[in-house]
């Protein structure tokens, strides 16, 4: 083994993929021994020290270590790591962020594509639920697209609904703001899979960073520790559309956790997709309904923006408006519509299919919503 | 001595005609049964030895051999013990041979003499009276099929209650029973009327363009939404059979022993709606010796209905293909192949996902399940309904307006005129307009022609969905009597009755 020409982040890169390793255990094991000899301790040939001590006086632990340093060597993972080009950053080295440097759980190894300089300006959280609405969906680009524009940059997870659409935007603004992805599995493991155009725009024009090592796989309990840290890079969480429960309201409650200022958009009372954000903004989250709002509170000088984009599409005429407020209401079916407004089907149906082509409605699954932002 | 009797069996929906060859000669006391018979004919032994015995007829020991011919071919069921047990009394001298001449034999003897009515009666009949020469062959058939058998063959058909009354009356010694009553005794129940749906007006068009067009039909909704109420009124919209289609219906339903309406003749459009657990061989057909046919075949001429299509094994709607392509479904076994015929309108429902859905953003499922809920829908399948709607469960006010929406009586009375329309363009439903000639038969408006050329350009429709909206089109212009071009409104209508399912726009979505 050559050993000596690893560097440092070579271990770490490959004990962070360990079964049975967890943050805390990490940050344990890199607080007590240097990376190599956290990687002795691994392998059993030194003893540890510290609380890891007790973990590894469980035989299971002590056997999975064991097999994954034969499964993982380090020189394997590290040239891994140099042929996806990842930067990987431990805690206490120079370019590790320094709004994570203090938090109470700081991530001991971060894996990086992109411009970690971009931490460096105004950052905000977008985020929200899967089950987007068309509405959220379009509040959500409007949000990236305007934040974009006056040069903050949009801190998601990449999910998919609020957090995909939030980035979509601010690609679209091609601004100063840029997007910054915070991911659960390896930079390499691309999830959702329909998601990889935006993935990889995010590393090519922002920043997609990672504590997962690559190769390991989006697993369910990675995504609450990813969310702690979308929180702690921004300096305010706003969640677009939320259920009463979901990974935004986990994200939120990082956000009070750290003390970061928590916003919401708020929705129509008795809808399931905006029971989550009224809720916060009951508990004293602030209520936003454009980009120039999170400006304000961020103190930007806004005045008359000339960066909102102008709305290109042919207004709502003649009988075509009815329809549209009808919308605008709630998300309707045709037979809804119709029968709301007492008109013939046919009639409906060609309103709505000129709504639809100017790009004021949208369709699915029979439901007709809304477009225009609702902000 | 020797006796041959006519007779036939089913296989698929065909009958086979089979010769039934008696002979009795002195030796040990035996009784044999030749000519590949499956178990079922097989036991047909005992039970025609116990029926003559019972009948007050004698059964002389003597050594008995039956051959049914053709022997190469496999004989199955219970419809020869009649034909068996005349033979058996021909050749033992207690029924006069000559009075055979001209008569065949259909029916299960019970071990009292009686005799029973067995299923695929009108294909055997149909077997044994050839068609070029009605009136030929006088069949002999269990009371209870006699209708079947009226049906198929019409005038000069016998019927008995027991073996002891066809002996009676092939010797001469009484008439042939009266058949039962020429008034139709049973009370048929009416089909669902349309009136009862409240609200729905899409869906309700929906059904009249689908009846109207043969267009099948897909409803999407949650559940309690009423898209099985609204299947099982589609049925009631559709005319009566052709005298062809409703021969090869009743063909169909006697073959696999599904129980005939009153008058022995399928006239109206059948309605199948096989439940999500059925197998692969009860919806196609199968079987070892006859090839009974599946459900598919039974909604011939008329309505299949498959509820939760999504819970359908994958197999089963894959073997949905062929038949809905070429309107038969071809079964090859190692013996022998048939093919039945299944030309059916599908009505399918389905939730938009596991957890039924609703509004926008209710929906409770996460994305892998609503993914795999609905993969198993997309595709080929997908692709042939012309017709896919959303059923949204009706507003309070529709459920408890009194006033109900159109009875069936009226819809049925514009589709009929519909298909009028359509069949003195093309000969044929609208749905099977080829896309040669769409042009020539569904010319469009130029308002319509701008409208489907941005929908193409918006890739919010397909090459394939393209020809479909354009036919479904030309079924809402021959219901709106617009009978020479195909105008924007029927287009755009057409187009709201083809939902995007979220799954086939969800990566556009984002």
């Amino acid at each position: 083994m050559n050993a000596g020409l690893l560097p440092p982040e070579a271990y770490v890169a490959a004990l962070a993929g360990f079964r049975n390793m967890s943050v805390n255990r990490m940050g344990a094991l890199l607080r007590h021994h240097t990376p190599e000899e956290a990687w002795a301790v691994a392998c059993g040939v030194t003893p540890a020290r510290g609380p890891i001590a007790q973990v590894l006086a469980r035989s299971e632990v002590r056997a999975a270590w064991r097999r994954c340093t034969d499964e993982r060597p380090p020189e394997q993972v590290w040239q891994h790591c140099s042929d996806l080009g990842v930067q990987v950053v431990l805690q206490g080295s120079h370019s590790y962020p320094g709004c994570l440097l203090h938090d109470p759980l700081p991530p001991p190894v971060l894996f990086v594509l992109g411009d970690l300089g971009l931490l460096a300006g105004r950052r905000i959280a977008v985020v929200g639920t899967r089950n987007a609405t068309a509405g959220g969906r379009q509040a959500a680009r409007d949000l990236g697209h305007g934040l974009g524009a006056a040069g903050v940059h949009v801190v998601s997870g990449l999910a998919r609904g609020i957090d995909g659409c939030a980035h979509y935007g601010t690609l679209a603004a091609e601004g100063e703001g840029r997007p910054i992805g915070v991911v659960a599995s390896g930079l390499d493991v691309v999830y959702p899979r329909e998601h990889r155009d935006l993935w990889n725009a995010v590393a090519d024009c922002g920043l997609l960073l990672t504590e997962s090592p690559p190769g390991t796989p989006p697993e369910a309990f990675r995504f609450p520790l990813r969310n702690r840290i979308v929180a702690a890079l921004s300096e305010a969480v706003l969640v677009v559309e939320s259920r009463e429960r979901g990974g935004s309201l986990l994200t939120a409650a990082d956000a009070i956790e750290r003390d970061i200022p928590v916003m919401a958009v708020p929705g129509p009372v008795g809808r399931r997709s905006s029971v989550g954000v009224n809720r916060l903004i009951q508990d004293g989250a602030i209520p936003i309904t454009g980009p120039d709002d999170v400006l304000i509170h961020l103190s930007y000088q806004h005045g008359r923006s000339a960066l909102v984009p102008a709305d290109l599409r042919a207004r709502p005429r003649g009988d075509d408006i009815p329809i549209y407020r009808e919308l605008q209401r709630e998300p309707r079916t045709i037979d809804g519509v119709a029968l709301a407004l007492g008109h013939g089907l046919v009639e409906v149906a060609m309103g709505l299919a000129r709504l639809e082509s100017a790009g004021w409605v949208a369709q699915a699954d029979g439901w007709f919503e809304c477009v225009g932002s609702p902000l | 001595m020797l006796a041959a009797v006519r007779s036939a069996t089913v296989f698929g929906v065909e009958g086979r005609p089979v010769t039934v060859e008696v002979h009795v000669s002195t030796g040990l006391p035996a009784f044999q049964i030749v000519g590949l018979p499956d178990e079922a004919c097989r036991e047909s032994r005992d039970r025609v030895r116990a029926a003559v015995l019972s009948s007050g007829l004698r059964w002389p020991s003597c050594r008995v051999t039956v051959n049914l011919a053709p022997s190469s071919q496999r004989k199955g069921g219970s419809g020869l013990d009649l034909a068996i047990a005349i033979g058996f009394l021909a050749a033992s001298e207690q029924v006069d041979l000559a009075s055979l001449e001209g008569m065949g034999f259909v029916g299960e003897l019970g071990l009292d003499g009686s005799l029973r009515s067995v299923s695929g009666v009108a294909p055997m009949v149909a077997a044994m009276c050839p068609a070029i020469d009605p009136g030929v062959v006088r069949p002999v058939v269990p009371v209870g099929s006699f209708r079947e058998a009226q049906g198929v063959v019409g005038e000069g058909v016998r019927v008995a209650r027991c073996l002891y009354e066809v002996v009676h009356a092939l010797n001469g010694e009484s008439p042939w029973p009266d058949p039962p009553d020429g008034e139709l005794c049973d009370y048929e129940e009416p089909p669902p009327d349309l009136a009862d749906v409240r609200g729905q007006p899409t869906a309700r068009l929906a059904l009249e363009v689908a009846a109207a067009g043969g267009h099948h039909l897909l409803l999407v909704g949650p559940p309690g939404s009423g898209k099985t109420m609204l299947a099982q009124r589609l049925g009631g919209l559709l005319p009566e059979l052709s005298r062809a289609t409703s021969l090869e219906a009743t063909m169909v339903h006697s073959a696999a022993g599904v129980r005939l309406p009153a008058g022995g003749l399928v006239v109206r459009p059948p309605f199948r709606a096989p439940h999500h657990s059925s197998s692969m061989v009860s919806l196609v057909g199968g079987g070892s010796t006859s090839l009974r046919p599946g459900e598919i075949s039974l909604a011939h001429g008329g309505v299949l209905f498959l509820d939760e299509l999504g819970e359908f094994a994958p197999a089963v709607l894959d073997g949905l293909r062929q038949p809905l392509e070429e309107g038969v479904i071809r079964l090859a076994r190692a013996r022998a192949s048939a093919s039945l015929p299944a030309r059916f309108l599908l009505i399918a429902a389905t939730n938009p996902c596991p957890c039924g859905g609703g509004q926008p953003g209710s929906c409770e499922c996460d994305d892998a399940a609503r993914l795999r809920y609905l993969r198993r829908l997309s595709g080929p399948l997908l692709d042939r309904f012309d017709l896919r709607v959303g059923v949204a469960r009706s507003a309070v006010d529709d459920l408890l307006a009194t006033g109900g929406g159109e009875p069936t009586a009226v819809v049925a009375g514009r589709v009929a005129e519909a298909r009028r329309r359509s069949v003195e363009r093309i000969g044929m439903s609208t749905a099977s307009i080829p896309p040669s000639l769409l042009d020539e038969l569904a010319p469009l408006h130029p308002a319509a022609r701008v409208r489907l050329r941005e929908e193409l350009e918006a890739e919010r429709l397909t090459g394939r969905g393209y020809h479909r909206i354009r036919r479904v089109a030309r079924t809402l212009a021959d219901l709106a009597r617009a009978d020479e071009l195909v105008l924007d409104e029927h287009v755009v209508m057409a187009l709201q009755m083809r939902v995007r399912l979220s799954v086939t726009s969800r990566v556009r979505a984002a």
